[in-house]
């Protein structure tokens, strides 16, 4: 079982939170005005084995918050501890339990499969041989064997995708960080996805989401924050966010003109309702 | 992970891609060079015969040589790190994948700016050693010029860096490129000695980074003496270009 474990995170002994983000605010200062607070005040703690969904519409601040976990983005203000590391203050130690999937292609076009992945482990400090290991298990976990020398660039736009979540876990870190992983995936890619995640929380992994798709994030996540304007509205396991905010009543819903159907609240009526009452709130 | 280890990392990476291509590679990074050498120097060169240069009597080609030298420096060291860094930055993101492994941003910039030196220094030394067999080069004195060639790279690595953070587009590059660096290879010293600049031109010339780059390095591989000032010019560009060129990517990256 330890076994097992190991093939995708590391480090499973420390005991307390493996993110805790603590009052989190992210300020740009614009000539001429005000700051622009892109983040305010976001706290959250999340354990071992969790799977944590930042969902919001474009502008939420979930890529910024996202940024300043990672210690891409300083912090205005707040605290973030990444298996009890401090990210701003020793972000080399804290990344080495990080693994991120960017929502951008940050693939190295000028390699294949194989080589940049083992080239991203050495950038972890894992040594050639071990990097290779790791690369072909996690390249044929992802279904991409039969590109494995092949460049990057002649990928299609899924396997791409793939790749940069494999990429993630090549130093099978304790925080996975998924940015709008299965944006642009088909049906079947975006399922291997889900299948990697899973197996990776049984490992002990812990997983920050953030994604459009409310179907995922309901599937995927323990707990959800809405986010708005850099506010967090609400926080809470998927179904809790549903009861509260959508009732338990079925919804009668025009699916098309003269076509109506009833359908269970989910997620999306959530993530409708509380954006859409902020974007009421703030047009009177 | 030591900083230095994180450095060698990101430089290795560069080195990985120059390897995949390095037939290539190496006849971009030669071709030029061996061109203007053919060109100017038995070309023109053979024309124009012997004048004299700080007292000593030597041909145009072993002036053309010793030019060709700094422009090379200038070129592939501005070049590969303005198109060559905006594209990593902009187009591969490859400073963003990296960044968020445990080497740093400014590791990667280090980088980035080291690797850009290599590539220059590496075309230089080529021009070094066409120069040392024609005889055209005290061999010692070019051995000696190497250290001085790669700082020099890294000053105009600088200002490729510089001007790749300050791009919007890929196509603003060739504003410093027409406005900056191809009148310095044109008035700074490549083609004839700057005292034949009008006097109103010449303290501007010296004022320029090309220059001094062209003064030392004849003077190591002529035997002439160079400009006092000379290494001290350059040692103020040098740290002022790296300074503004990490800064401004900094800037451009981390919000």
């Amino acid at each position: 079982m330890q076994a097992a474990m190991n093939e995708l995170v590391s480090d499973v002994s420390f005991d307390g939170p493996t993110l805790a983000v603590e009052e989190l605010s992210k300020c740009y200062e614009v000539p001429g005005q005000e700051p622009f607070c892109a983040v305010r005040s976001l706290s959250m703690n999340i354990g071992r084995g969790e799977c944590f969904g930042l969902l919001g519409p474009n502008g939420a601040g979930k890529s910024t918050s996202m940024n300043c976990i990672t210690g891409f983005y300083p912090a205005t203000n707040g605290k973030i501890l990444i298996m009890g590391i401090d990210v701003q203050k020793d972000p080399r130690r804290a990344r080495l339990h990080l693994g991120v999937c960017a929502q951008e292609d940050t693939l190295d076009t000028d390699f294949t499969v194989l080589y940049q992945m083992v080239l991203y482990g050495g950038y972890f400090g894992i040594p050639l041989e071990e990097s290779e290991r790791r690369a072909k298990e996690l390249i044929e976990k992802f279904g991409l064997t039969e590109k494995v020398n092949e460049p990057a660039e002649t990928l299609s736009g899924g396997m791409r995708r793939r790749l940069q979540v494999a990429r993630a876990l090549i130093s099978r870190p304790a925080l996975l960080i998924l940015d709008e992983p299965t944006t642009g995936l088909d049906p079947e890619a975006r399922r291997v996805v889900w299948d990697v995640v899973g197996e990776f929380r049984k490992a002990g992994g812990t997983v920050l989401l953030s994604t459009h798709y409310m179907e995922e994030a309901q599937r995927l996540c323990d707990r959800v924050a809405i986010l708005y304007r850099g506010n967090m509205l609400d926080c809470a396991p998927p179904m809790d966010l549903i009861d509260k905010h959508a009732g338990t009543e079925y919804i009668n819903e025009e699916i098309r003109p003269g076509v109506f159907w009833k359908r269970p609240p989910n997620l999306e009526d959530v993530y409708l309702k509380l954006t859409g009452t902020q974007l009421e709130s703030e047009a009177q | 992970m030591s900083q230095l280890r994180g450095i060698y990392c990101v430089w290795r990476r560069y080195f990985a891609v120059y390897q995949k291509s390095i037939g290539f590679g190496l006849i971009t990074t030669f071709a030029e060079p061996l061109l203007y050498l053919l060109s100017f120097g038995f070309g023109l060169g053979s024309m124009i015969g012997d004048f004299e240069y700080h007292g000593l009597h030597i041909t145009y080609r072993q002036f053309i040589f010793a030019g060709v030298a700094a422009q090379t420096v200038l070129f592939q060291g501005f070049f590969e790190a303005a198109y060559g860094g905006f594209v990593r930055m902009y187009y591969q993101r490859i400073f963003h994948a990296i960044a968020v492994t445990p080497i740093t941003l400014s590791e990667i910039l280090w980088a980035e700016l080291l690797w850009d030196a290599s590539r220059a220094s590496t075309a230089v030394f080529a021009v070094f050693i066409i120069g040392c067999i024609s005889g055209d080069f005290h061999v010692l004195g070019a051995v000696c010029a190497l250290p001085v060639v790669f700082l020099c790279a890294l000053l105009f690595a600088g200002l490729g860096l510089l001007t790749a953070a300050r791009s919007r587009t890929i196509d603003e590059i060739s504003y410093p490129q027409f406005l900056f660096v191809f009148p310095m290879f044109l008035f700074c010293g490549v083609f004839f000695p700057i005292t034949q600049l009008p006097e109103a031109m010449r303290g501007f010339a010296w004022f320029l980074p090309l220059t001094s780059v062209t003064d030392i390095l004849r003077a190591f591989t002529l035997g002439v003496p160079c400009f006092i000032l000379s290494p001290f010019i350059i040692l103020c560009w040098l740290v002022g270009l790296v300074y503004c060129a990490r800064r401004a990517m900094f800037k451009r990256l981390v919000k």
